[in-house]
C-alpha cells in the first residue's frame, strides 16, 4: 500500500468512506455494496498494514479511564481488555444510497451524511461486547503499551472538552503528591506525570481491588464501576471471541450528545422489555469503540520488547536457575517449595476430557499461620504481581465466603451478566489465604460459594448463573492455597508442608525480572511432543511404582505425569525424558518425607 | 408513510399506472373489504393481516368476494360508523396518490416495528396489490413474481384437499373432508376458535411452492390464507361472526437464535428458546378517536404508526377549524392485547466460551400469557427489526439502528402449556429427528456395548460396575397392583471400594447424566436434609414443608458420597425411601408422605479405609444388613495388585496426557446423546416380561437357591432370596430397554443373571468357602462363620464344663484362651473367645467380671 492519504489516528472514518467509495465503483453493477454484506472492503487492510506493518500501533492512544473524555471521538483508539459480557448482534444500516452514490455507516454510529428518507439501504449486522479492564491485572502489564504522550493528546483536547479535563487534572494532582519515585526517566514534565500516572492509577487500582475485595466480596468490576468500554465487533464469525478472552481492540472511538442523551421515557413500560441493554450503558461512562482490527492477547504481548531469540534450552535453562534461586529466596530457602512453585506458575490446562483436566497444578502450602502469612504471604504475592499478568488474592475467611459474590450471574431484568470474582481470563493466578478461615457457619451462599471453589479446584469449571439453568465455562486459573493444615475446602493437587529457614528476601532486578516474566510466558506457551519411546517407558515405569506403592492411584500417576512433563518444559525441553521424570520422583520422595 | 405490505404500499414506490389498478376497481373490491371490518370491529381480532389483506383489489377471481352483503349486514353496531369512515376513507385517500389507504384501511394493528423494518428494507416489503399493468394481468407480490391469484388458489386448494396421510387409512370415504376443512368445522362448531392452527409440514407436502412464498413473504401469503379462511368460513356459515386467524406452526426448520441474521427479516422463522422475562399485558392503542373540544367534532379514528398517534392539530370541521382543540376520548379508541416477552437459548444451543443470545417477541390477542418465564418454547413467527429509540429525539434520521427484534405474528407453541395437544405435536416435531437417531442407534447390535463405553470414558476399566450403572439409569418398570401394593422399578446400587478407584467419579457422572440427580456427601447430610424437613416460614410463621434430596431427585438418581461416613440416624431414614419410595413426614402439624422414587447410588469406603479380604462385607463396610439388602446390586471395587490393569491403567493416564485421542477411541456416545437416549427409553419404552423369559427367570432363581444345597456343602447356604428374583426383574426391564425392545427377552434375563451374579461374587462371596452366601447381605454373618461360632461355643463350653468348678475362683479370660488354643486347631482370637463367653453367659453357664470368668 502506498503512504495512506487519511490521517489513520486522526480521521479513521475518512480512510473508510474513502476505500468504501472506490470499491463500490470499482465492484459496480446494479447492486455494488450488496457483496460487502459481512465482508471487509479493503478498509481494515489499510489498517492494519498502518498499525503493524509501519508501525502505526504506537501512535495509537490507549483508551483508559484516565483518558476518557481526553479524546477526541471519532479518532482511532486502542483498548485492552476482556470480554466480560456478550450483547449480542445489532443491526445497522450498513450501506444508504444518497442520491447516486453510495455510502457506508460501517465503523461509525451515525452517518455524517443526512440519510435520505426513502432510500436504498442495507442492514448489516455487527457484534457487541461488554469489555472491561482485566480483573486482577497487574501494574507491570501496562507499562509495556504505553500510548503516545500527552502533548499528541493535548493536541487532541478541544475547547468544549476542556473542562472534562478537569477530573484528569485533579487525578493528576493526586497522583504527583503521592509518587515518590516515578519510573519514567523521560525529562519532560507532562511525559512524567503521564508515566507516573499510569504506573500509580494501575498500583492504585490493584491496591483498590485488594481493598473492596476484603471489604464487599470484590464486585470490583460490576458494571458501572469503574470502567468499561462497548466494543462493536463487524465481520467476524462470533465463535472467534469468547467470553473472558482478554483481546486488544483497535478501532474508532466514537461520542455522539445525541445518542448520549439518557431516555427520557423510561416510565413507558412497553418498552421496558424491548429496550436495548446498551441503554444502561451511558456513553458518557462507557465508550463505545467501532473495531476495525482486533487480536487476542496471551502473556506474550504483554512484554515490552518482544524478544526476538528463539526461546534456546541454554537461554531458557540460564533463567530458569535464576528464577528459581529467586523464589527460593523469597521462600525462606525452602527449595522444594520453591520447585514445587515453579511448577505450579507454569502449569496450563493442556486437556479436559469430560470431568478429568490434565495439566493442571493447583498447590498448597500448608504449615501457615496469620504471622508467617503476612511475612511470606505478602512476599509471595509482590511477587506474583510482578511476575504474572493476571493475579488476585483472595482472603477465605468465614465471612467472605458469606458475604462475596463469587459466581457471575445473568440479570434478566437488564439482560446482563453480573460479574463475579470468579469470572476471569485464561491464566489469571489466584491465591487463597486460608489461614484467615475460623470455625464458623456458613450460610446458604457460604456453602454456594465453596462449592464453586471446590468445583474450580477439581474441574477448572465455574458455573455461571443464567437464573433458569447454569451453565459451565471452563476456566484455566493457577490456584495456590496457603493454609494451616492441609486444606479441605480447597482440595489442591499438591500439597507441600513449608519450611522456611530464613526470612524472605527480594533482590530481583527489573531486568531479571523482565527475563523471568519472558520465561513464564514462553514455556507455558512451549509445545510438547512425545516420542513412543518415553510413552513406553513411562507406562512401565508408573507399573512399577504401582508395584512398589499400592496406594498410588490413578490422580497421583496423573499429577506426576503433568509435574514431569512440566519439568522437562522449564528446561526448555520439547519433550518428556527419563531424566524429568526421575527429577520428579525425587520431589515427591522429599515431599512425601515432610508429609510424615 | 411507511410503505406497509400491502396494495397501498406497494403503489407508493410503483410507478405511476400501476395505481390505475386500485383506482379503476375499488368498487369491487371495497366490498370485500367491507366484508373483513366486522372482525376489525372486534378488538384484537388479529386483524392484521388484513393490512396486507388489500392486495385483493386484485383478486376478484376469488370467490369470496362476491359474497360481501352479509358480513355487511353483520357489522356491528359500534364498527359501523368505522366502516363507514374507513370507505370513505379509502376513497379520500385512493384518490390521493400517496400510499396511506393500506395502512388506515386495516392495517390498523400492524405492529409498530414493521413500518419501521419496511422503511428502510423497501426491497423485502411486499406490497401486494401494485400490480402492474392492465386489469386482466395477474397481480403480484411487490418486487417479486408471485402472483396473488395463484397463492389465493394454492392456499385454497390446501385448505379444501389436504389430506393428512396418517389418516389415510381411517377416513371413511363419506367423511372426505381434507384435514383443515374438518378443522375449521370444528372451530364453527364450538364457535371457540379464533385460529386455526396450520401445521407447516402439510403446506409443504401439500405444495411445497406454496410453503416456500409462505416463508419468504409471509406477511402476503399469510394475509392472503386469512383472507381465503374467512372466505371459507363465510360459505359454511355465514352467520359465523368471530374471526379465525391462521397460525403456522412446525415449519421445517428452525433457526438457531444467534444465527438469526439481516437476512433473516421480514421472513417467516421459527426458533426455540426458553422465556426468560414476560412483560405485564400491555393494552395497545390501535384506534384514537379524538373529540374536538370547541364544537364537539369526532375525528375518524385515527391509526397508530409506529407507536406514534398524529394528533390532528385541527378540527377536521369546516365549520369549526378550530386549531389545537382535539382531545383523545379513551372509551371510543380501540386497544389489543400485547405482551413483549424475552426469549433466549437453550443451553444446548450455546457455543463455548459464549453467551446466550435474546430476542423479544411480540405477542399479540391470544398468545398473550401463552408461556411463563422458564418455559421452553418452539416460536414461530415473523423475524423484524426495529429501530432503537434514542432518547427524545428519535424516528428522526437517527433511528438509523437496528436490533435483533422479533415482531411475531404467528403460531406460538409452547412446550409446556397446558394445551395437550399442542404439546404433544411439538414435542413429537422436536424429537423427531433426534428420535429416528435414536431409533437408529438402538439398533445396533452392539449398543449394549456402546453405551457401557460411552458411560464415564474416561475411567477406565469396571465395565461390569458401569454396566450396572446404567441399568439403573434405564430402570426397570415400577408396578403399581389394585390392591395397592407397589414394586420399585428403581435400582440401587453401592458401590464399595478402596479408595483411589474413581468411584466418586462415577457418582459425578451419574450425577450430570441422570434426569434428576442430586449429589450429596453423606457426611455432609442430615437426616432431614436428605428426607425433608419442615420449617417456620421467617416472615408468615406457616410451617413449610420443605424437600430434602431424595425427594427433590425423585424419578432421578439420588447419588450419596461417602455412605459409610454418613450418621446412623440419616441412614435409618433411607429404609423407607429405598423400599416403599416415599418419605413419610409426620411433625409439627404436617404429616405428609411424599413421593421419592428415586434410585440410591450410594458409594462407600471400607471401615478400614482399604478392603480387608479377610473380613466379610459388613464388617468391612460396616452397614447395616437391612439396608444392604435394599441394594440390588453391591459391588466391591477393589485395588487389586495386578500387573495387567496396572498397565491398562498407566496407558490409560499416559494417554490422557498426550493428547492422543485416537487411543481407545472406539465410538463413543457424547454426553447429550446418551442422556437423551436415555430420556427416551426411560419416557417410551415399558418392556414386559415375555413368557420364555419369565421361564428363564424361574428356572435361574430355582438353580440359584438350589446352588446352596448342592452336595458336598453340608450347610444350608441361602444364595438367593425374594430381593435378588425382583432385582432380577428389574435389570432384565431395564437392560431390554437399552435396546429400546418392549419385550423381555431370554438373553436380557441371562445378561441380568450374570451382572448379579458379578456384583454377588464380589460382594457376598464367603471367603472362608467361596461360595454365594446370601447370609452375608442378609445377616452379616455368612453360614462358615456362624458355624464357626457355634463350633468355639461348643469348646468353650467343653472347656469351661472341664477346667472349672462350680462357683471356683474365676480364670482370666487369656488363660482360657491359651487353653482353646491349645484344644482346637482353630485360630481363635480374644474378640471370639469374648463372643463365645458372652453367648455362654446369655445361657447362664458362666459370670464375666471384666477380664475375668466365673463360672456359675
Amino acid at each position: 500500500m502506498v503512504g495512506p492519504q487519511y490521517d489513520l489516528v486522526g480521521n479513521p472514518l475518512g480512510a473508510v468512506r474513502s476505500t468504501f467509495e472506490r470499491a463500490a465503483a470499482e465492484s459496480g453493477g446494479h447492486e455494488p455494496v450488496a457483496a460487502f454484506r459481512g465482508k471487509d472492503w479493503g478498509a481494515t487492510e489499510v489498517f492494519r498494514s498502518f498499525l503493524f506493518e509501519l508501525g502505526g500501533l504506537d501512535k495509537v492512544p490507549v483508551l483508559d479511564e484516565s483518558n476518557l473524555g481526553l479524546i477526541k471521538p471519532n479518532t482511532l483508539v486502542r483498548f485492552r481488555g476482556m470480554v466480560q459480557d456478550m450483547l449480542g448482534n445489532e443491526f445497522y444500516v450498513g450501506a444508504f444510497k444518497d442520491g447516486s452514490t453510495w455510502r457506508t455507516n460501517k465503523f461509525s454510529d451515525s452517518s455524517p451524511f443526512s440519510m435520505p428518507h426513502p432510500c436504498d439501504s442495507h442492514l448489516w449486522e455487527r457484534h457487541l461486547f461488554h469489555c472491561v479492564p482485566v480483573p486482577g491485572q497487574n501494574s507491570w502489564t501496562r507499562e509495556s503499551s504505553p500510548g503516545p504522550d500527552l502533548r499528541r493528546m493535548a493536541s487532541c483536547l478541544t475547547s468544549e472538552q476542556r473542562e472534562k479535563r478537569k477530573r484528569g487534572a485533579d487525578n493528576d494532582a493526586m497522583d504527583v503528591s503521592e509518587s515518590g519515585s516515578g519510573e519514567t526517566s523521560s525529562s519532560s514534565k507532562k511525559t512524567k506525570d503521564d508515566g507516573v500516572q499510569i504506573s500509580n492509577s494501575s498500583v492504585e487500582m490493584s491496591m483498590n481491588e485488594e481493598h473492596v475485595l476484603e471489604m464487599n466480596g470484590g464486585d470490583h468490576h460490576i458494571p458501572g464501576s469503574p470502567f468499561s468500554c462497548l466494543v462493536k465487533v463487524y465481520d467476524m464469525p462470533e465463535s472467534q471471541v469468547k467470553l473472558n478472552d482478554v483481546s486488544e481492540f483497535i478501532g474508532v472511538y466514537t461520542f455522539d450528545p445525541e445518542l448520549a442523551a439518557p431516555s427520557d421515557n423510561s416510565d413507558d413500560i412497553m418498552f421496558d422489555l424491548m429496550e436495548d441493554v446498551t441503554a444502561q450503558l451511558p456513553p458518557s461512562k462507557v465508550p463505545r469503540l467501532h473495531c476495525l482490527v482486533w487480536r487476542n492477547l496471551s502473556a506474550h504481548d504483554f512484554l515490552p520488547r518482544p524478544p526476538a531469540v528463539e526461546p534456546s534450552a541454554i537461554l531458557l535453562r540460564g533463567i530458569r536457575q535464576s528464577l528459581l534461586s529467586h523464589l527460593t529466596l523469597v521462600l525462606g530457602k525452602d527449595e522444594l517449595a520453591a520447585q514445587c512453585l515453579l511448577l505450579h506458575l507454569l502449569s496450563r490446562l493442556r486437556n479436559k476430557v469430560d470431568v478429568v483436566t490434565v495439566g493442571r497444578l493447583s498447590l498448597n502450602f500448608t504449615g501457615f499461620n496469620r504471622e508467617s502469612v503476612s511475612i511470606f504471604g505478602n512476599q509471595l504475592n509482590n511477587l506474583f504481581q510482578r511476575l504474572l499478568p493476571y493475579s488476585q488474592v483472595i482472603p477465605l475467611s468465614i465471612e467472605y465466603l458469606n458475604t462475596a459474590t463469587l459466581q457471575p450471574r445473568k440479570d434478566n431484568q437488564s439482560g446482563r451478566l453480573v460479574t463475579g470474582v470468579l469470572q476471569l481470563p485464561q491464566g489469571t493466578h489466584l491465591t487463597f489465604d486460608e489461614t484467615l478461615l475460623q470455625s464458623g457457619s456458613l450460610t446458604s451462599k457460604g456453602v454456594e460459594n465453596t462449592m464453586l471453589l471446590k468445583n474450580l479446584m477439581e474441574s477448572q469449571k465455574v458455573e455461571y448463573d443464567f437464573e433458569f439453568y447454569k451453565l459451565e465455562m471452563a476456566t484455566d486459573v493457577q490456584l495456590l492455597t496457603l493454609s494451616e493444615g492441609k486444606s479441605n475446602i480447597l482440595p489442591s493437587d499438591l500439597i507441600v508442608p513449608f519450611r522456611p529457614s530464613s526470612v524472605p528476601a527480594v533482590n530481583a532486578s527489573s531486568e531479571e525480572l523482565e527475563s523471568c516474566r519472558w520465561y513464564l510466558a514462553t514455556v507455558r506457551s512451549l509445545p510438547q511432543s512425545t516420542e513412543t519411546d518415553t510413552y513406553q517407558m513411562i507406562q512401565d515405569e508408573m507399573v512399577n511404582a504401582m508395584r512398589d506403592d499400592r496406594s498410588l492411584g490413578c490422580s497421583e500417576l496423573s499429577r506426576w505425569l503433568t509435574m514431569a512433563q512440566i519439568m522437562a518444559a522449564s528446561f526448555g525441553e520439547k519433550s518428556l525424558s527419563m531424566e524429568h521424570w526421575q527429577m520428579v520422583k525425587e520431589l515427591e520422595r522429599l515431599r512425601k518425607e515432610r508429609l510424615q | 408513510m411507511a410503505s406497509r405490505g400491502s396494495g397501498g404500499g406497494g403503489d407508493g414506490n410503483s410507478p405511476p399506472p400501476s395505481v390505475s389498478s386500485p383506482d379503476v376497481r375499488p368498487s369491487s373490491p371495497l366490498p370485500a373489504t367491507n366484508s373483513s371490518p366486522p372482525q376489525s370491529g372486534r378488538r384484537g381480532g388479529g386483524r392484521r393481516r388484513r393490512g396486507s389483506a388489500s392486495p385483493y383489489p386484485s383478486s376478484p377471481s376469488l370467490g369470496g368476494f362476491e359474497t360481501p352483503p352479509h358480513p355487511g349486514r353483520r357489522t356491528p353496531s359500534g364498527g359501523a360508523a368505522a366502516a363507514a369512515a374507513r370507505q370513505q376513507r379509502q376513497n379520500w385517500t385512493g384518490g390521493r396518490f400517496p400510499p396511506t389507504p393500506s395502512t388506515p384501511m386495516s392495517t390498523d394493528d400492524v405492529p409498530l416495528s414493521s413500518e419501521a423494518g419496511d422503511e428502510d428494507t423497501p426491497e423485502t416489503d411486499g406490497g401486494g396489490g401494485g400490480g402492474a399493468g392492465a386489469d386482466a394481468t395477474p397481480v403480484f407480490v411487490w418486487g417479486t413474481n408471485i402472483s396473488v391469484q395463484d397463492v389465493n388458489a394454492a392456499i385454497l386448494r390446501f385448505l379444501r384437499h389436504f389430506r393428512d396421510p396418517r389418516d389415510a387409512g381411517r377416513v371413511d370415504p363419506v367423511m372426505d373432508e381434507g384435514k383443515y376443512m374438518r378443522a375449521i368445522h370444528r372451530i364453527l362448531e364450538l364457535e371457540g376458535g379464533e385460529s386455526l392452527d396450520v401445521n407447516a409440514h402439510d403446506v409443504f407436502d401439500h405444495d411445497p411452492d406454496l410453503y416456500g412464498k409462505m416463508v419468504r413473504y409471509p406477511l402476503e401469503v399469510l394475509a392472503i390464507f386469512d383472507i381465503v379462511l374467512m372466505d371459507l368460513v363465510a360459505r359454511i356459515e355465514p352467520l359465523f361472526e368471530k374471526h379465525i386467524q391462521t397460525r403456522i406452526y412446525n415449519l421445517k426448520s428452525s433457526v438457531c437464535l444467534r444465527n438469526l441474521n439481516p437476512s433473516d427479516i421480514e421472513k417467516m422463522v421459527s426458533i426455540k428458546g426458553m422465556i426468560i422475562r414476560c412483560s405485564s399485558v400491555i393494552p395497545e392503542l390501535k384506534e384514537a378517536v379524538f373529540r374536538c373540544l370547541v364544537c364537539g367534532f369526532y375525528s375518524e379514528p385515527v391509526m397508530v404508526d409506529r407507536g406514534r398517534v398524529t394528533e390532528p392539530h385541527i378540527c377536521q370541521k369546516e365549520q369549526c377549524k378550530a386549531t389545537n382543540s382535539m382531545t383523545l376520548v379513551h372509551n371510543r379508541c380501540r386497544f389489543a392485547d400485547k405482551q413483549i416477552i424475552k426469549l433466549q437459548e437453550t443451553p444446548d444451543e450455546i457455543p463455548e466460551g459464549g453467551t446466550p443470545h435474546t430476542v423479544s417477541v411480540l405477542m399479540h390477542d391470544k398468545l398473550v400469557d401463552a408461556g411463563k418465564p422458564g418455559d421452553r418454547v418452539e416460536i414461530t413467527g415473523i423475524y423484524r427489526a426495529m429501530s432503537i429509540r434514542v432518547g427524545p429525539t428519535q424516528r428522526t434520521v437517527k433511528s438509523i439502528f437496528k436490533k435483533t427484534d422479533k415482531s411475531r405474528l404467528h403460531v406460538e407453541d409452547s412446550m409446556e402449556t397446558d394445551n395437550p395437544n399442542a404439546n404433544k405435536t411439538t414435542e413429537d416435531d422436536f424429537l423427531r429427528d433426534k428420535v429416528e437417531k435414536l431409533k437408529e442407534l438402538s439398533k445396533l447390535p452392539d449398543i449394549y456395548d456402546r453405551l457401557t463405553r460411552s458411560l464415564a470414558p474416561n475411567i477406565w476399566e469396571l465395565d461390569d460396575v458401569k454396566r450396572g450403572l446404567l441399568c439403573q439409569l434405564f430402570g426397570g418398570n415400577a408396578l403399581r397392583l389394585p390392591s395397592g401394593a407397589s414394586f420399585r422399578g428403581d435400582i440401587n446400587i453401592l458401590l464399595v471400594g478402596d479408595p483411589g478407584t474413581s468411584k466418586s467419579q462415577l457418582l459425578q457422572y451419574m450425577h450430570k447424566l441422570s434426569p434428576r440427580g442430586i449429589y450429596t456427601s453423606g457426611r455432609g447430610s442430615s437426616a432431614v436434609g436428605l428426607t425433608a424437613y419442615v420449617t417456620k416460614d421467617p416472615e408468615t410463621g406457616e410451617t413449610v414443608l420443605e424437600s430434602g434430596a431424595l425427594v427433590l431427585s425423585d424419578k432421578g438418581v439420588c447419588c450419596i458420597d461417602e455412605f459409610d461416613k454418613m450418621s446412623d440416624n440419616a441412614r435409618s431414614m433411607l429404609h423407607e425411601v429405598m423400599e416403599q419410595q416415599t418419605v413419610s413426614i409426620a411433625k409439627a402439624g404436617i404429616i405428609a408422605s411424599l413421593n421419592a422414587r428415586t434410585s440410591v447410588l450410594a458409594c462407600a469406603n471400607p471401615t478400614e479405609s482399604r478392603y480387608n479380604p479377610r473380613l466379610s462385607v459388613i464388617d468391612n463396610i460396616h452397614l447395616p444388613p437391612t439396608l444392604l439388602s435394599r441394594f440390588d446390586l453391591i459391588y466391591l471395587i477393589l485395588d487389586k495388585a495386578d500387573e495387567q490393569t496396572d498397565r491398562r491403567l498407566a496407558k490409560h493416564i499416559v494417554s490422557l496426557h498426550f493428547e492422543n485421542p485416537n487411543i481407545e477411541e472406539l465410538e463413543v456416545l457424547d454426553l447429550p446423546t446418551l442422556v437423551a437416549y436415555i430420556s427416551y427409553a426411560r419416557k417410551h419404552i415399558q418392556p414386559q416380561l415375555s413368557d420364555e423369559a419369565a421361564e428363564e427367570l424361574t428356572r435361574g432363581y430355582v438353580e440359584m437357591r438350589k446352588r446352596g444345597n448342592s452336595p458336598g456343602s453340608r450347610k444350608k447356604v441361602i444364595t438367593a432370596t425374594a430381593r435378588q428374583i425382583e432385582s432380577l426383574i428389574r435389570l432384565s426391564e431395564a437392560l431390554a430397554r437399552m435396546r429400546f425392545s418392549e419385550v423381555v427377552e431370554v438373553r436380557d434375563v441371562v445378561e441380568a443373571f450374570r451382572l448379579l451374579e458379578v456384583a454377588m461374587q464380589q460382594s457376598a462371596t464367603d471367603h472362608a468357602t467361596g461360595t454365594i452366601d446370601m447370609d452375608l447381605i442378609m445377616t452379616g454373618i455368612s453360614a462358615s462363620e456362624r458355624q464357626r461360632r457355634d463350633n468355639l461355643v461348643a469348646a468353650t463350653r467343653n472347656l469351661v464344663m472341664e477346667k472349672m468348678q462350680l462357683g471356683g475362683p474365676s480364670v482370666r479370660m487369656i488363660e482360657l484362651l491359651e487353653e482353646i488354643r491349645k484344644q482346637s486347631s482353630m485360630e481363635v482370637h480374644l474378640h471370639d473367645l469374648r463372643g463365645a463367653l458372652g453367648t455362654l453367659m446369655t445361657e447362664g453357664a458362666v459370670v464375666i467380671h471384666g477380664d475375668s470368668v466365673k463360672r456359675v
